[in-house]
């Protein structure tokens, strides 16, 4: 299982009397969120967190294939690879990245809290993929422009989501490899790689055994 | 090679027998062999001469919404809205373990819940649509045990109070079982480094006629 479809999601739930778990918890509560501050989905101190910064160690290859947010308090997500954000206005500016109404999570989600009236649908893609090389960190930054938890009478939830490919072991030898050759990483190409590296053993062990059979010359 | 699918339902399909919610939640459910909903006879494993293709799963979807909404009797596109919580739905994840192997991991290399049923939901629907496709698909090798394990954490957000209720909390499994010869066939076109799908299964049979003419 050298190569593997992942996911991460997020929501502001975490138990009550705290703003983060690592652990998702049955008696998970909305928790407020401020407005206008990124909010790392993974170390960010806000709902479901994990133990570390997420990072590739030096045997591994992420391809980040999808990111998406609630449609809902004006959220967005950004990806950032080290210390760079991937999403730039064009005056290379920063952004807070791909509005929740462009990539919302779930899909069909309404952008009105509890309101049936529209599904809204995805209007972007995350093509080409974002690659995170070995030994590279890596963030998903959500940020909502309205808030969660303003209002004294009730908090909203949001939540975003990650899908990504984890590449490891040969597999990301072989998707550096790909890199190099300016080709794209996906488990089809990994694929084609391998296959063309059997190809290649075939073909030499072929011309060894002919040289073999011709006393030496091929 | 046949198209194969289970799918689980948390009630057995509101059977006579009862499976508690509260016993349940936050504990990794097996689909197969649980002890919760409709079962199977015995652990999902592959034989000597089977080859496993997982090509999908989901799960009951969820919904996010606010913690103003405090009524137990109120439902958000057909999903239960747990008082308080914020949560339409049972909040429910899928994972997939080989062996002893959760497929799915947090990026911190620590096993997770698995897939969120808002990112694969099961059913499909306009107001609940997949953000995830299982690709690459899972391979469960010939000799191996697989399950499926479903999580929920939401317990207030199934219409059944203290029981699962049909259609609470649902799970689906899409695979292809490869068997005899085409067993054989799928683990030589992994040994190729080739996806193994009925297409490229049938094409390996061609080349193996060709050589053979």
């Amino acid at each position: 299982m050298s190569m593997r479809s992942q996911v991460y999601e997020w929501a502001n739930l975490a138990p009550s009397g705290s703003n983060s778990t690592l652990r998702r918890n049955t008696n998970d509560i909305p928790v407020s969120v401020p407005a206008n501050r990124e909010v790392d989905l993974f170390i960010g101190g806000y709902g479901n967190n994990i133990t570390k910064p997420a990072e590739t160690t030096a045997t591994q290859f992420i391809v980040i294939e999808d990111i998406a947010c609630s449609p809902t308090v004006n959220g967005a997500v950004q990806i950032r690879i080290n210390t760079t954000d991937y999403f730039q206005n064009p005056d290379v500016t920063d952004m807070l990245g791909i509005p929740g109404l462009a990539s919302p999570y779930p899909r069909g989600a309404s952008s009105d809290y509890g309101t049936t009236d529209n599904n809204i649908l995805k209007a972007f893609d995350l093509y080409p993929d974002v690659y995170v090389l070995p030994g590279q960190t890596f963030q998903i930054l959500y940020t909502t422009r309205d808030g969660c938890g303003t209002s004294s009478s009730t908090t909203e939830v949001v939540a975003a989501f990650c899908k990504y490919t984890l590449y490891d072991g040969p597999d990301a030898l072989i998707a550096n490899k790909l890199l190099e050759l300016g080709v794209t990483i996906n488990p089809n190409n990994v694929d084609w790689y391998k296959r063309s590296l059997i190809e290649q053993q075939q073909a030499s062990r072929v011309a060894a055994a002919t040289a073999a059979a011709n006393g030496g010359t091929a | 090679m046949r198209s194969q699918v289970y799918e689980w339902d948390a009630s057995n399909y509101g059977s006579a027998t009862t499976y508690a919610v509260a016993s349940n939640i936050g504990a990794k459910i097996s689909i197969f062999v649980g002890g919760v909903g409709n079962n199977i006879t015995k652990p999902a494993e592959t034989s000597a001469t089977e080859f496993v293709v997982i090509e999908d799963i989901a799960v009951t979807p969820s919904d996010f919404l606010q913690s103003v909404y405090a009524t137990t009797s109120a439902t958000y596109r057909g999903l239960t809205i747990g008082p308080g919580t914020g949560v339409a739905g049972p909040r429910a994840y899928v994972q997939v373990r080989i062996n002893t192997t959760d497929y799915f991991l947090d990026p911190d290399n620590v096993p997770n819940d698995g897939i969120p049923g808002s990112g694969s939901p099961y059913p499909r629907s306009v107001n609940y649509q997949p953000s995830f496709n299982l690709y690459p698909d899972v391979y469960v090798l010939p000799g191996q045990v697989w399950d499926v394990l479903v999580t929920m954490y939401n317990d207030t957000g199934v219409s059944g109070a203290s029981n699962f209720a049909d259609g609470d909390l649902r799970a689906f499994v899409k695979y292809t079982l490869y068997d005899g010869p085409d067993a054989l066939i799928a683990n030589k076109l992994l040994e190729m480094g080739i996806s193994i799908n009925p297409g490229n299964v049938d094409w390996y049979k061609r080349s193996l006629l060709q050589a053979g003419a």
